[in-house]
């Protein structure tokens, strides 16, 4: 018995170092430093690499990610033209600031890092290389911001450590064909049904959505009941049931309050949790719930509830911002049910619209905002870990190059797209379906999705830098229902329907790039996360109300006590600093 | 040898009290070698890192480190305490810990010993290893059952309405009064078999013969629990329940923010949790904060196991230390 | 069965102890159900289909059958490495643990050992005083742990609660058998190895579970200090890493993220996250029958109490 328990442990532990012995060959040439010499170059003149030549870097990025296999296929191509074979790891049980701090705590760097919401610490310790001197090197790297977007990202020193990798159009021209933010949306069979409507207000939306409840009462098999409306209320999401009030106003999402333009150059920061639309949006949420026509179950429900509920389609109405619930929703929809005798939810018309819904009529509304949200908060950046930076950034500046970048989202033409006779690209529906299994994207699809990219028109001057921006494809991927409800209100893209006007950005726009980083170390921190824990417990109890005139009153008792005001005045300063540097940029207004 | 063996038999309840003399350290020399092994092993990884506890009398960041940052003496238990959000906290993790120690430990003695009376082995054996298993699913997992049976269709209010206890569905994860008590149930469901594991081993080693003089003094199946499996186990009762008295502050993470919502976060909010409201978000790492949360859990547990052993040591019960 | 003992004894007690058996077995019967119902369930979900799944409502059975979540979870790559450390990291944690688990715990149920109290609390503290991530992290750096296999085994050799535990059980074991060995001439070591241990199989197969499911499940630490030594995964961080993948999309910043990533995934989290739970259970489910008997069926050890 002793004897067995040795042999068992004698061998656990040969097994461990050869292990060991076997990975530290490997691991030598994987950090070797030296930039590698393409080997050949190909009938274009452009460089191919050997597959001794590429060099493997890691990256980090602190936010949830799919890891593709070793042996990807595009991934392969890449590094055939770029010379560097990039391995992605990404956020596990963490958030980004643990994690940060605990990869800066452990010492074990990868080449590449995007922190998120932990990139300020690692500039702090001085991890990150400066941009700086590369940027003139890198044509491709420079061409992503104007010079007076890279100085929103230069930190105290001066230089600049990161780059925000997305929602940047290539010669600033917007194709964008979806609304990725915040509306009410409603699904197109209640517009269909009551004869494609002009919505305006919160009253005419929940009277559609009532009235169809009335009507149907129940989903095709005759079982399932219909629900108008639910709201998510978990976590940090429960801003689609608090933040519409600053979108009905008018206001476009700065997320932690409204900045009140009537006189242009004194922008005044405005709390949009006490207004007089508040209440009223709240009063009319009370009502439908007394009504019955919000989700019993909304106030407790988790993520995972929610999407499941709009996952059966039973539910007709609901405020969220696009990216949070509709990509979920793209598989159960496209399913043939059995309960719909073999017929697909999507083809039933259970697709979401948005509505650019305001308080009154006939106001303005800014649920959608054109132009990119510059959020210079965060980004890729290469560490000082990296054995060769210049080769880093080299990769970098490669991914942006046309051929790769096709490589990078729409894949091996031929294989995943095809080349119409006019030059333009699209994908067969085969393909279409390809590029949504998970299989699939682990072995073939690498897009590098931290690393620089483009959206717009490509360099051709015809095709989208992404698919999901290909007019031709973004038509072929919707339901019929759907196309019907878009030529009903002459709408070409989800933007359309909201119908808001584009009137520009203002310079301190988004400011929740702002709030998102308060820290507790200021009393306009602490009053804004004291906020949130009071609207948190009221919000859903006021919707839920007998009583909503008085609970109404206790809400905003409690809302005093967390002392807005200081939150508001750091909102009001930073608003003005914003605005001032802008002046100083040029920024007339 | 034998005489002072009864001798330190005899002063056994006094203390452990064995007279600290050069001859008796000479003949358990090789106790006190490994001793010292395992002190100078725990040093090194438990008790050195302790010094991370400076962190919570600075304004610790990131890039000035332990040596570097500033202090501020109590400020951040000044913050902790000054707030009724804290000591809001403080109950809810002590009452929710409490319950559940009280009532797993329980259920886990009582399931252990019901369990040892099936007589049938593969019974047995099967029952117990059902049982264990709900310990390997994640609390999300738990957590989605349990919310889906107490929503407003789930089969809880189904029940109910159906029996006209209920006119309309009740909120049950919505209610205040009724958190705490689905912690607990959950925690029941989850863990008995888990945790009775550790008193069916206690029980393996019960002499047989104790049973059957039991049976001949004309004890019933209820006495026999009684009088003889339940003082036999009593040792590990005690240990089991000392320390896990020090782990009430503990009680609770991951169940009570799954679960938890708006409307019932003034009872559902646990310390762990206010730590990552407040220390742990966006740009904001407070390890300050997080780490004097910390000392003033190691503290309470420290006094309450202390307290724990001095009864335990009044009583006669096995103790701690 | 002691009921056989006497006759008087059996006339007495049949139907007390008729009723407590029908009583006693239903409630197992009922427990077992309960208990079994959320591991049915998740098998249910396992096996079926991504999609269908999100609209919720299965509950023993799946509705759309599918193999596709195993084979997300078993085609994930560095399962096999991470398997395979898993395996290595259990068994050497396990007995290296309970090595040094059993000898504290001798030490501590000696008697007569001078430091009891002392040594006792000494442990003790250390399961209630932790000095947080980030020092136990720069710690194990300038050990030259981190980046190695042995940051799974060593920094957890001793664990307080396993420790109390099995003195407990040594405490309980009479002190003749120890006193009449010493008379014989053996040292402690020999009454450790000799006299002690062998009656303690139950309590050190319990702890023996305990650690191994420890580092089964253990992933924490795999992310820590091998994040980027992919070597030296663990089969649970792997698992971990395919969840949060799936479980987290979009998660950008606070009110208003503007993600705008191309392929969010339209994966469904809870059939993978079902299937990785089988995957994690059913080892243990099989290694469990060899660890059962020994504190199921009990040992019949005469004498051993006083």
């Amino acid at each position: 018995m002793k004897k067995k328990l040795f042999a068992v442990v004698m061998a656990s532990m040969m097994a461990v170092s050869a292990l060991a012995a076997c990975t530290d060959k490997n691991g030598t040439d994987t950090t070797a430093g030296t930039a590698a010499a393409p080997d050949t170059t190909n009938a274009e003149g452009e460089a191919v690499y050997s597959q001794e030549a590429i060099l493997d870097m890691k990256m980090f990025a602190a936010m949830a990610g799919t890891e593709i296999n070793s042996g990807n296929k595009i991934q392969e191509l890449i590094a055939e033209k770029t010379g560097v074979r990039l391995k992605e790891t990404w956020l596990t049980g963490q958030q980004a600031g643990e994690a940060i701090g605990a990869i800066i705590a452990s010492g074990e760097l990868p080449d590449l890092i995007d922190g998120g919401d932990g990139s300020v610490t690692l500039w702090e310790n001085d991890l990150l290389v400066a941009w700086d001197p590369y940027l003139d090197m890198y044509p491709n790297l420079k061409e992503m911001y104007t010079d007076e977007e890279w100085d929103k990202f230069r930190m105290e020193d001066g230089h600049i450590y990161w780059a925000n990798v997305f929602g940047n159009h290539y010669k600033g021209i917007d194709t964008s064909t979806g609304h990725n933010g915040e509306a009410f949306w409603i699904q197109v069979r209640v517009l269909e049904d009551a004869g494609y409507p002009q919505v305006q207000t919160l009253d005419e939306y929940f009277e559609l959505l009532d009235n169809y409840v009335e009507k149907y009462k129940t989903m095709p098999d005759g079982e399932t009941p219909l629900i108008a409306y639910t709201a998510l209320t978990d976590g940090w999401k429960y801003f689609c049931l608090e933040n519409p009030p600053m979108f009905l106003d008018g206001y476009p999402n700065d997320g932690c309050c409204i900045v009140n333009v009537d006189d242009p150059a004194n922008p005044v920061v405005v709390d949009y949790n006490t207004t007089d639309t508040a209440k009223k949006y709240f009063q009319k949420l009370n009502e439908e719930w007394k009504k019955g026509s919000i989700n019993p179950d909304f106030a407790t429900q988790s993520y995972d509830d929610y999407i499941s509920m709009l996952s059966t389609g039973r539910v007709l109405g609901l405020c969220d911002q696009y990216w949070d619930f509709a990509y979920s929703l793209m598989g159960p929809f496209a399913q043939n049910l059995d309960s719909l005798d073999g017929g697909r939810l999507d083809e039933l018309g259970c697709d979401y619209v948005p509505l650019g819904l305001t308080i009154e009529a006939g106001m303005e509304n800014q649920w959608h905002s054109y132009g990119d949200e510059l959020n210079q908060s965060s980004g890729v950046a290469v560490t000082t870990s990296c054995p060769d930076p210049n080769l880093a950034f080299k990769f970098l500046s490669d991914v942006l190059e046309q051929d790769v970048h096709d490589l990078r989202f729409w894949g091996i033409e031929g294989e995943d797209y095809l080349v119409g006779d006019d030059g333009l690209y699209y994908r067969t529906e085969e393909m279409r379906q390809l590029w949504k299994d998970d299989d699939y994207k682990a072995n073939h699809i690498c897009s590098y999705s931290y690393c620089p990219q483009w959206l717009g028109i490509s360099r051709d001057g015809k095709n989208a830098m992404m698919p999901s921006e290909q007019t031709s494809e973004f038509y072929a991927g919707l339901a019929e229902p759907l196309a019907k409800c878009f030529q009903a209100y002459g709408a070409a893209t989800y933007a359309d329907m909201i119908g808001s006007p584009d009137c520009g950005q203002y310079p301190w726009y988004p400011l929740w790039s702002w709030s998102n980083n308060l820290s507790n170390d200021t009393d306009g921190g602490i009053a804004w996360q004291k906020m949130g824990e009071v609207k948190h417990e009221w919000l859903p109890k006021i919707v839920m109300s007998n009583n909503f005139e008085s609970d109404w009153n206790s809400y905003l008792a409690a809302y005093a006590e967390c002392k807005p005001e200081d939150f508001l005045a750091e909102a009001q300063a930073e608003v003005d600093a914003r605005l001032a540097t802008a002046r100083e940029n040029g920024y007339e207004g | 040898m034998s005489l002072s063996s009864t001798s330190s038999r005899r002063k056994k309840k006094a203390s452990n009290g064995v007279e600290f003399t050069a001859k008796e350290f000479k003949r358990q020399w090789i106790l006190v070698v490994i001793a010292v092994l395992y002190v100078i092993y725990g040093v090194i990884f438990n008790y050195l890192p302790l010094a991370g506890w400076i962190m919570a009398f600075q304004n610790y960041k990131y890039k000035t480190g332990i040596f570097g940052s500033k202090f501020v003496g109590l400020d951040k238990f000044k913050f902790l305490f000054s707030d009724d959000k804290f000591l809001q906290v403080i109950r809810n993790t002590f009452c929710m810990g409490a319950l559940i120690l009280i009532f797993s430990t329980v259920m886990a003695i009582a399931f252990a010993i019901l369990l040892n009376e099936i007589k049938n082995i593969m019974g047995k054996k099967l029952v117990q290893t059902i049982s264990y298993l709900p310990h390997f699913l994640s609390w999300i997992v738990v957590c989605g059952i349990v919310s889906d049976t107490l929503s407003s269709t789930g089969i809880i209010n189904e029940l109910l309405t159906k029996f006209g206890i209920l006119d309309k569905p009740f909120l049950f994860l919505g209610s205040k009064p009724a958190f705490w008590p689905i912690v607990v149930i959950t925690n029941l469901w989850k863990e008995t078999g888990w945790n009775a594991i550790i008193y069916l081993a206690a029980i393996t080693s019960i002499d047989p013969a104790l049973y059957e003089s039991a049976s001949i003094d004309g004890a019933g199946r209820f006495q026999k629990m009684w009088y003889v499996t339940l003082p036999s186990i009593r040792p590990t009762i005690m240990i089991l329940l000392l320390m896990n008295i020090g782990n009430v502050l503990n009680a609770g993470f991951e169940l009570q923010y799954i679960l938890g919502n708006g409307l019932v976060q003034s009872v559902s909010r646990t310390i762990d949790i206010y730590v990552l409201d407040w220390a742990i978000n966006g740009r904001n790492m407070d390890f300050s904060l997080g780490t004097a949360a910390g000392i003033f859990k190691t503290a309470v547990s420290l006094v309450l196991i202390v307290g724990g052993n001095m009864i335990a040591k009044k009583t006669g019960d096995e103790r701690l230390f | 069965m002691a009921i056989s003992t006497g006759k008087p004894i059996k006339r007495k007690m049949a139907p007390e102890d008729l009723i407590f058996t029908i009583f006693n077995t239903l409630f197992m019967v009922l427990f077992a159900v309960v208990t079994l119902y959320p591991v049915l369930n998740t098998l249910a979900y396992s096996f079926n289909d991504g999609s269908d799944a999100v609209r919720g409502g299965i509950h023993l059975l799946p509705r759309v059958f599918s193999l596709k979540s195993y084979k997300t979870v078993l085609h994930k790559e560095g399962i096999l490495t991470g398997a395979k450390i898993t395996v290595l990291r259990t068994i050497i944690g396990t007995l290296a643990s309970l090595a040094a688990n059993a000898l504290l715990s001798f030490i501590l149920s000696r008697k007569k050992f001078l430091f009891k109290s002392g040594l006792s609390l000494f442990w003790i503290i250390t399961m209630y005083a932790n000095g947080g991530l980030i020092p136990t992290m720069v710690l194990f750096r300038s050990l030259h742990l981190t980046g190695t296999f042995w940051v799974y085994v060593i920094p957890g050799l001793v664990s307080a609660f396993n420790v109390m535990v099995m003195r407990t059980y040594m405490a309980g074991i009479p002190d003749s058998l120890e006193e009449s060995a010493q008379l014989e001439g053996a040292g402690y070591m020999t009454v450790f190895l000799r006299i002690i241990s062998p009656l303690c199989k139950p309590v050190y197969a319990t702890i023996a579970l305990f650690v191994a499911v420890y580092h089964w499940n253990s992933w924490f630490d795999a992310m820590l200090y091998n994040r980027m030594n992919t070597q030296y995964t663990t089969l649970q961080y792997e698992l971990m890493k395919l969840l949060d993948s799936v479980a987290n999309q979009g998660q950008g910043g606070g009110g208003a993220a503007s993600h705008t990533r191309e392929s969010v995934a339209t994966v469904v989290p809870i059939t993978v996250r079902s299937a990785a739970t089988i995957v994690t259970i059913a080892p243990i489910i099989c290694l469990y029958p060899f660890l059962q008997r020994y504190f199921v069926t009990g040992l019949t050890i005469g004498g051993v109490k006083e």
